[in-house]
């Protein structure tokens, strides 16, 4: 489960999962969610993503800042996700396509994941995630 | 608003400015002041802002005390509004986080000859055809396009790369802070990610609270200063805010994720994450020092390059060349940034490294940094609003160098959170609402509007009242905007 909310100048991501790998697949549902309607955006392209890290909240925000780096540097959008987090760090796969102006319409322009708050926890038998973006 | 009140000592220094004393907390080296009035500080407890100028005044080095200008508010590391000056020789630290992430975030002032009578009768379409021709908004481009060499020379030389291909003069230069171009910039201390975002953005406007303003002015505070800056009554003037766009974005993500581990290694320990830092002294100091007066040149020739559309626009609709109309720069400052400078501290001259985070440099008469122009008056300050008010030009006060480091506040502040902002807006049509107030507005997005809508800010008026009784800059002149386009 994820949702956004509210945070003086920016906006927080927020998600719960019953385990880890669900839980990073949620929160960057959770992002793209911020930038464009996600039901207009075809998992028909995919990229992979490796990462090493051992602190669980440094690796949520390098998998979510990795994301935001492959979308902008290709031009692309993603809406589905899946990944393995270990205790050395995660494997994760982003489907997409191309952003096309004529079928995307773009929300609002993610500019930076940041620091502040940022939370990976055990929360009520599962996890939970709060981050923080700069919009 | 953000969670958390503060419950320290506020104590009031005098009518427009509060300490907290660095016997608050055990970790802090300096007291934190902040300038703002009665009426502000009391909202300001339920604000985590005091929190971080306290938080500031344990940082390294740090001179004199935290500080903060009146329209703080919460931000990343440091508050919005947050200033300190830290001396290398004492082990002072460069933090990424007393910069921001939208490095050389700034304002322009363009004047022009023009009078309200003479644009009234040709606004909307003056501008729609702005709206049409400066991309502004969510993932645009730019006409600009540069390849990364030509990005690497903007990042080294500022405007004047984009002067000598005849998209401005010479004279933009000398009305620039520091001439456009900070010294010791690194093109190679940026990643290529951040070129690769920059060089596709140069002269664009970008998102969220940039604008570019067409302006009237409304009112006289300063006669001579005003008769100085060529500012009268009625004359139209166009106020561009806007930054480094993704490129200064990039180096500051950058620099947040090399300084992970960096306070550690230098013994460092920080209340806060958001505060890494370095040294300024030592390699990963100098990295982020080279990329980040990198993208401030960034920033000042993205304005350049805005201005430069905003008079080809005008030339256009109003048939004359923009030389003709008058449209000459004011001033550029930026209102994020880390800079060099020499400050006297206790009677001592040191340099120290000046952090403005959402505060504005305000040099008073005589300083020798000044340009010629501006050598006798102080430096003009220009402080934008929000698009349904007002916004200024200050000039620098007396007691800027010290009190605040020559520092000013940069701007209204905001009192809404975005959310809490277009929830306000739900069926309202702001722009309706705004064309009622006289101003024609045109966004990108609606959720732009919405979330910009001035109900979203603190009055600017509170805000430079404070700085103008503090002596930190002096009223001018206050204008109102009657057309505005944003991202």
């Amino acid at each position: 489960m994820h949702e956004h909310f509210e945070h003086t100048a920016d906006l927080g991501l927020r998600a719960t999962a019953a385990d880890l790998d669900t839980l990073f697949a949620e929160a960057a549902e959770c992002l793209f969610e911020a930038i464009v309607e996600l039901s207009a955006v075809k998992p028909n392209q995919s990229v992979e993503v490796a990462l090493t890290g051992s602190d669980r909240e440094y690796l949520l925000f390098d998998w979510l800042r990795e994301l935001l780096r492959l979308a902008d540097q290709d031009r692309m959008l993603f809406s589905k996700f899946k990944v393995h987090v270990n205790d050395d760090g995660l494997i994760g796969t982003a489907w997409g396509e191309p952003l096309d102006a004529g079928k995307h319409e773009l929300i609002r322009e993610v500019k930076a994941i940041t620091y502040h708050e940022l939370k990976v926890e055990p929360h009520e038998g599962g996890w939970l995630a709060e981050v923080i973006v700069d919009i | 608003m953000a969670k958390g009140t503060f419950s320290g000592p506020l104590e009031k220094v005098d009518a427009c400015c509060y300490r907290i004393p660095k016997s608050f907390r055990p970790d802090m080296r300096v007291d934190g002041l902040i300038f703002a009035s009665e009426k502000m500080i009391e909202t300001l407890r339920h604000d985590q802002a005091c929190e971080q100028v306290a938080n500031v005044a344990t940082l390294p080095g740090i001179q004199m005390a935290s500080l903060a200008m009146p329209d703080i508010h919460w931000g990343y590391g440091f508050c919005i509004g947050g200033v300190c000056a830290t001396d290398p020789a004492e082990g002072g630290v460069i933090s990424p986080g007393g910069v921001g992430y939208d490095i050389n975030c700034g304002v322009r002032l363009i004047k022009t000859n023009l009078f309200l009578d003479d644009v009234t009768p040709h606004l909307r379409g003056l501008i729609k055809a702005l709206f049409h021709t400066v991309p502004a908004g969510v993932g645009r481009t730019g006409k600009y396009k540069f390849d990364e060499a030509e990005t690497k020379r903007i990042l080294s030389e500022g405007p004047r790369f984009v002067i000598e291909r005849e998209l401005g003069t010479l004279a933009d230069l000398d009305h620039t802070e520091a001439n456009g171009r900070i010294d010791g910039a690194d093109p190679d201390e940026v990643s290529k990610h951040a070129i690769q975002r920059g060089s596709q953005q140069c002269g664009t406007l970008g998102s969220g609270n940039h604008f570019l303003e067409v302006q009237v002015v409304d009112s006289i505070a300063d006669a001579d200063v005003a008769k100085a800056f060529g500012l009268e009554h009625n004359q139209i003037c166009v106020m561009i805010h806007s930054g480094s766009r993704g490129l200064g974005y990039q180096v500051c993500d950058d620099a947040l994720v090399q300084f992970r581990n960096v306070p550690q290694k230098y013994g460092i320990t920080l209340p806060d994450r958001q505060l890494a830092c370095a040294p300024a002294d030592s390699p990963e100091g100098k990295k982020y020092i080279g990329a980040m007066r990198a993208a401030a040149n960034f920033g000042f020739s993205n304005r350049q390059l805005l201005m430069h559309q905003t008079r080809e626009v005008f030339a256009d609709v109003f048939g004359r060349s923009w030389q003709d109309l008058g449209m000459h720069l004011l001033y550029d400052v930026a209102h994020n940034i880390a800079k060099l400078e020499e400050h006297t501290v206790e009677g001592k001259l040191k340099k120290v490294w000046v952090h403005r985070k959402g505060a504005t440099r305000a040099f008073p008469a005589g300083h020798p940094e000044l340009p010629e122009a501006f050598r006798h008056t102080g430096q003009p300050v220009i402080i934008p609003g929000d698009m349904g008010r007002a916004s200024w030009v200050l000039v620098g006060g007396a007691n800027s160098m010290l009190r605040s480091f020559g520092t000013t506040c940069h701007g209204a502040g905001r009192a809404m959170s975005r959310t809490a902002a277009v929830k306000d807006a739900a069926g309202r049509r702001i722009d309706k609402e705004l064309e009622a107030r006289g101003v024609i507005a045109m966004s990108s997005s609606r959720q732009g509007l919405a979330e910009e809508q001035p109900k979203a800010y603190k009055h600017v008026d509170d805000v430079v009242n404070v700085v103008h009784e503090a002596g930190l800059s002096r009223k001018v002149a206050r204008m109102r905007p009657i057309g505005v386009i944003k991202g």
